[in-house]
């Protein structure tokens, strides 16, 4: 009998993230915890990643190919910051990421992407890819371990499937900024109370567009302010915990 | 590659099949009766291991026919169809299952209503407006969707069926030219001549 | 091909105040070819007790036949209404007969208990509800059960949606919007919808439209 050796180069780590674009602003948030089977190697491994001034990434699937792909971005994006003097718009990140991602369309990175941040012409965005580089605008999207448990819950409460509006009223097409920060969090909650590969800590980054106050960050207590440009986009960060077993 | 119908109208059950029996990829037979009719207001449409299905539609028959001579009156459709599809969930978990798929169609005298019933080698059984086994399910179920209606008179539901059997013919890759039709309403069993 | 989605299909259960609900899809298919939009998967099994029944279609039939003759000879033997907790039993100990060659089902019950201060004339009630593996393993939780092959989403909805002490008609729009939101993300699942409401002095059925996708 001939020895059989087999190497796998990927491996799952668990988590799951979010994202959810407003009129003006676009929430990303992702859990901390990051795991291999039945094993947590780490409660802190962020998945969010802040790409620029109106930009952030969140990465999810196998860790060591997400950590790869935000530092290929980030690099590509300090390129184009030196070539250009001024940061790439949005929508051309979410096509540079299609590009990287299809680069290795045959040895893909296993990982999961989801871009949220403000386009150009000010409106809140959320760009989900799969690992090959398929990607669509919209307005919201879960991946990750939880998936299956919060898209349908997001379709629910932000798309309002199967919900019909009062006689006479339409169902808002962007909802305002504190009901997403509550809508994320009960998500995270939720998912955390029933998947065992998400839980630890919640990451939810805050992108506002210029001119929009921070006022639907008032009853989130710990938000902080990350960087602002001069233009007045603004990117917070809310750190919660999450429940820990 | 064996394809059957089951259409349920006004008053009506129209049940059809290919009438091919092969083997590997010899055409045996092109006159096959694959609708048997187990009592004076039942037709059974059986498809599936070739063997099995005459050995498993006999005992069916003769079964039902038993039940008939015991309690002078024959099972009502519904009845019927529970009672096969025990005898296949039974056969199921034994050592030699049959693999028999089914269509059960009958009209009910007691209540006047027409009834179709689906019914698979597993023993699922499912009362359906119309139905079809084997590939035709895949490419006339959507044909059925459109155009089906239950009030349809005899003749509206024999065009729905020459539809279905049309779009087999223009699409399967085996030619099915032949098939036996046969209608079961009030007034019990008879074989319908059509030009397809 | 998983034995557990050839057919598709999803039940969940629910417990709200001094009423219970109990809700599934309509579909039942062959893998991913749908045959019916109206295939029932839950059955009442006393006034104050219903099953639900997810899983192979044949064992669907197969095993509300067996709990039906099981229900009707205890009822006979005992001279009593059966209560929930032992039928739940009765579905458990049906199941483990099978340990080594299951029926491939996973059984929701939901049910009104009757507490021992009930009396005829003022009759008081407790919301059950209970799920099963399928070898019978028992599983009574406090506020919802999912089970079929949306259970994940359903999980995930309920989960976000569900609190305690519902009355009967806000219990019965969370049940029905956490029940269509789930299966309209799963393929298997879906095909309009039925729920059952069981309060204290009737049972409320409804069906709904769902996607037809």
């Amino acid at each position: 009998m001939p020895q059989q050796r087999q190497f796998n180069p990927y491996s799952e780590n668990g988590g799951t993230i979010l994202a959810i674009a407003g009129a003006d602003f676009a929430v990303v948030a992702g859990d901390t915890r990051q795991s291999e089977g039945y094993s947590i190697q780490t409660r802190y491994a962020p998945k969010v990643f802040r790409l620029t001034d109106k930009a952030v990434l969140a990465v999810n699937g196998f860790a060591a190919d997400g950590n790869i792909l935000v530092k290929t971005v980030k690099q590509r994006l300090e390129w184009y910051r030196h070539a250009h003097a001024k940061d790439m718009p949005l929508r051309a990140i979410a096509r540079l990421i299609q590009t990287i991602l299809y680069a290795k369309r045959f040895f893909p990175y296993y990982v999961y992407n989801i871009l949220g941040g403000i386009e150009e012409d000010g409106t809140g965005a959320v760009y989900s890819f799969d690992p090959v580089g398929s990607y669509e605008r919209e307005a919201c999207r879960a991946a990750g371990a939880a998936q299956a448990l919060v898209q349908p819950f997001l379709d629910n409460q932000i798309y309002f499937k199967n919900q019909k509006p009062k006689p006479g009223q339409s169902h808002p097409t962007h909802l305002p900024l504190d009901h997403v920060l509550s809508l994320v969090i009960d998500s995270f909650t939720s998912a955390t109370e029933r998947h065992i590969e998400v839980g630890d800590g919640l990451e939810i980054y805050v992108v506002l567009a210029r001119g929009h106050s921070a006022q639907g960050l008032s009853n989130i207590p710990g938000a902080q302010e990350i960087s602002q440009t001069d233009e007045g986009e603004r990117v917070f960060v809310v750190r919660r915990d999450l429940k820990k077993d | 590659m064996e394809v059957q119908f089951g259409i349920v109208g006004k008053g009506y059950v129209i049940m059809a099949s290919d009438t091919n029996a092969g083997r590997s990829i010899v055409k045996m037979k092109t006159d096959e009766d694959k609708i048997k009719a187990l009592s004076p207001h039942l037709l059974m449409a059986a498809s599936g291991e070739p063997g099995d299905t005459v050995q498993f539609s006999e005992f069916i028959e003769r079964n039902l026919r038993l039940h008939h001579i015991r309690y002078t009156h024959p099972m009502r459709p519904q009845s019927a169809a529970s009672w096969i599809r025990r005898a296949l969930a039974d056969s199921l978990r034994s050592r030699k299952p049959y693999s028999v798929n089914l269509l059960v169609g009958g009209y009910d005298a007691s209540t006047d209503s027409p009834h179709l019933y689906w019914l698979d080698y597993l023993g699922t059984l499912v009362e359906v407006p119309f139905a079809a086994h084997g590939y035709g399910a895949y490419f006339c179920l959507s044909l059925l969707d459109r155009y089906h209606n239950p009030e349809a008179n005899l003749e509206e539901g024999l065009e729905t069926l020459k539809r279905c059997v049309r779009e087999v013919q223009k699409r399967l890759i085996v030619g099915l030219p032949d098939w036996k039709i046969k209608v079961v309403d009030k007034d019990g069993v008879r074989e319908i001549n059509l030009d397809l | 091909m998983s034995i557990m989605e050839l057919n598709g299909g999803s039940v969940i259960a629910m417990v709200g105040k001094d009423c219970v609900a109990i809700a599934s899809d309509l579909r039942l298919g062959n893998q991913a070819l749908s045959i019916s939009s109206n295939f029932q998967k839950i059955f009442p099994v006393t006034d104050r007790i219903y099953i639900g029944l997810p899983g192979l279609a044949s064992d669907v039939a197969t095993l509300r036949e067996r709990f039906r003759l099981r229900v009707n000879m205890y009822t006979i033997k005992e001279e009593r209404e059966l209560e929930p907790e032992t039928f739940a039993h009765l579905v458990s100990s049906t199941l483990y007969e099978k340990r080594f060659s299951p029926y491939f089902v996973e059984p929701v019950v939901a049910g009104l208990s009757k507490l021992p201060t009930s009396t005829p004339e003022s009759p008081k009630f407790k919301p059950f509800i209970c799920g099963t593996d399928l070898i019978g393993c028992l599983n009574f939780a406090k506020d919802f059960i999912v089970c079929g092959t949306a259970s994940e989403k359903l999980f995930g909805v309920a989960e976000g949606l569900w609190e305690p002490d519902l009355e009967p008609e806000d219990l019965f729009e969370t049940i029905s919007q956490t029940l269509l939101n789930a299966v309209d993300r799963d393929a298997f699942s879906g095909w309009g919808a039925v729920v059952h409401v069981l309060t204290p002095d009737k049972v409320i059925t409804r069906t709904l439209r769902g996607r037809m996708d």
